[in-house]
């Protein structure tokens, strides 16, 4: 229920932000921004691997492309919505851009490491290495796997809220989730022994 | 496990709770029986717990000051093109105090937006003037900018920027050089040796391939409108759904927030591509709804054809163009329904409502065999289009047309 309520709260919140972004504020721009950077900037950082000047340049651009489109708004669908679907886009295009002269390179299985032999401070390594390893076993999915899987966990929204930002049925939101969340589970499974074992 | 249908496919979304209750229930009960869905549940779980365990990242510190930058010279190459690209002592002024970093939270700016968007140009929030100061500069602001914008229409009316990409591109048979503006009602051309892109208002851009001819119709925040008379042109759109349309001789693309290739001929036909996202191709009777990777034809008198996936066989697609265009008839759809695949459901799905009486009971089988519809769609209600019916096995067949 609190999360309803705040959810609500937020949702309401953002559309005064955007009014008054419609009337040319500037600092409603800025609180825009701050309120949705980072989770622009984690789903590009996620979405190209990890490079974090193309995360910064593909966040720039989604926010460009938003306070000049802003007019455009219509308020006929949750703001967030048109938010994450441009990033979508702007991540799609230029993975589609770069696709012709830059490939992405294929991830290749670390060797696991038994969590229990450890030290703490190896322990702390090791759940980064782990990071990694998911961050670029997230990178080498299929764009359109990749970003529904960015839109679940960084965004936490539900099948319903991903299937209108891609514009796709919530069926194929289930089937693509689960092509991925296969697909991580088989390239990730070294990992099986240690960190995030659910211990 | 026998007689008892296998869960897999269901297992993320199981995990993630966002199956209904009953299906819930049936998902856990057959993972209590069946070893092979549960290791394979066991599966997803670890990758749940994974991707569970990520953390966003925070955005580098100084982004704003780059974004508000590039907002502000943005706004200020918007009017500076209301000047008919002759800065004044207004421009001028307005540049330097806006890289002085001027004013407070003014209710002058408010108004000074309020001037800009109603000439169409894109508001600047200026901040922190004095009071006397900042209504000096709102009236010099009011006239400069009125009088500009008068200038303005009167020489330009609304343009999209067209860039030279290849060859000596033309604007109502004038070459242009690197670049150029397009204006409502004229024709951008392109010889055999040209290229050029075209800046949708700021949707997106279209890429005009040689030997293309096509005119800008409409441009509005509520519209953008091409018309493509013969050629081949690229678009990539990121605009909210119908909010950019492309006409044909004999049929009008609408964007659903895509890219795709629309190509027409000397005939007036044309050929659509999908490469992202969803395109409808309609004209006032009927409509194609085209998802990426399908295509789809039109031919003048006739308007669109069946949408269809390129990958299809040679049968299928020949048979499907002798139905749609070629006055093919029964045979043509017989051809087209046996040899479809579960993929072609797209074609089967439109084609329901574009055949009747035994055709239509004939594609319904073949339909159901290859998709099964979902509870609560009848045949009864199928054949008789039941809008509701029709739209609730469409959202679940395009899994099978999105994978």
């Amino acid at each position: 229920m609190e999360l309803t309520v705040a959810a609500t709260d937020e949702r309401q919140a953002d559309a005064r932000v955007v009014e008054s972004c419609q009337q040319g504020d500037r600092e409603a721009f800025r609180l825009l921004f701050e309120t949705h950077k980072d989770k622009v900037y984690s789903i590009a950082l996620y979405f190209f691997g990890g490079d974090a000047a193309l995360a910064s340049d593909i966040t720039q651009q989604v926010f460009l492309k938003l306070f000049t489109r802003i007019g455009q708004f219509r308020r006929q669908s949750e703001f967030t919505t048109w938010l994450y679907r441009l990033t979508t886009n702007t991540c799609i295009d230029e993975q589609r851009r770069r696709r012709r002269f830059t490939p992405l390179p294929e991830t290749q299985a670390a060797p696991p490491v038994p969590h229990a032999t450890l030290p703490a401070a190896e322990a702390r390594f090791m759940q980064l290495e782990i990071a990694d390893s998911v961050r670029d076993a997230i990178a080498t999915l299929k764009p359109k796997l990749r970003i529904a899987i960015l839109l679940k966990y960084f965004e936490e929204l539900s099948y319903e809220e991903i299937a209108e930002v891609l514009d796709c049925s919530k069926g194929t939101v289930a089937s693509r989730l689960h092509r991925g969340h296969s697909i991580l589970a088989e390239r990730l499974g070294h990992l099986r022994a240690n960190v995030f074992s659910g211990d | 496990m026998f007689g008892q249908q296998h869960v897999r496919k269901q297992l993320t979304a199981y995990a993630h709770g966002e199956l209904a209750a009953a299906e819930s229930a049936r998902v856990a009960a057959h993972l209590g029986a069946c070893a092979r869905c549960r290791a394979e549940f066991e599966k997803i779980a670890h990758g749940i717990r994974l991707l569970e365990n990520l953390s966003p990242q925070a955005a580098p510190v100084n982004m704003w000051e780059s974004i508000e930058a590039a907002l502000a010279e943005a706004s200020l190459e918007s009017f500076q093109s209301g000047q008919a690209e002759r800065p004044s002592q207004g421009d001028a002024r307005e540049a330097d105090t806006r890289r002085a970093g001027l004013p407070g939270n003014l209710r002058p700016g408010d108004l000074l937006s309020g001037v800009l968007r109603s000439i169409g140009l894109r508001p600047v929030r200026l901040m922190g003037w004095r009071p006397a100061l900042a209504a000096g500069l709102i009236l010099l602001f009011v006239l400069g900018a009125g009088g500009a914008s008068w200038f303005y229409l009167r020489e330009t009316g609304a343009s999209w920027e067209v860039a030279r990409l290849a060859g000596a591109p033309s604007i109502d048979a004038g070459r242009i050089g690197q670049t150029g503006r397009l204006r409502i009602g004229e024709w951008l051309e392109t010889d055999a040796g040209s290229r050029a892109q075209i800046k949708v208002a700021d949707i997106g851009q279209v890429e005009i391939d040689p030997g293309t001819r096509i005119r800008l119709v409409e441009t509005r925040e509520t519209e953008h409108r091409l018309e493509l008379a013969r050629g081949r042109m690229h678009a990539n759109i990121y605009a909210p759904p119908r909010l950019f349309f492309v006409d044909t001789p004999s049929a009008v693309a609408a964007d659903l927030g895509c890219a795709y290739t629309l190509e027409v001929d000397d005939e007036g036909s044309s050929v659509l591509h999908v490469t992202a996202g969803w395109v409808a191709f309609e004209t006032k009777d009927r409509e194609s709804m085209v998802p990426a990777g399908a295509a789809c034809r039109t031919q003048p008198g006739v308007g669109p054809g069946t949408p269809y996936f390129e990958d299809a066989s040679k049968l299928f697609l020949d048979s499907l163009a002798k139905f749609d265009f070629a006055g093919g008839g029964r045979e043509a759809l017989r051809l087209v329904v046996a040899e479809a695949r579960a993929r072609d459901t797209l074609t089967l799905w439109h084609l329901l409502a574009r055949v009747a009486g035994e055709e239509r009971a004939g594609v319904y089988e073949r339909l159901a065999a290859l998709a099964p519809p979902p509870a609560g769609v009848t045949r009864d209600g199928v054949l008789l289009l039941d809008p509701a019916m029709l739209s609730a096995w469409k959202a679940q067949m395009e899994a099978l047309w999105l994978a």
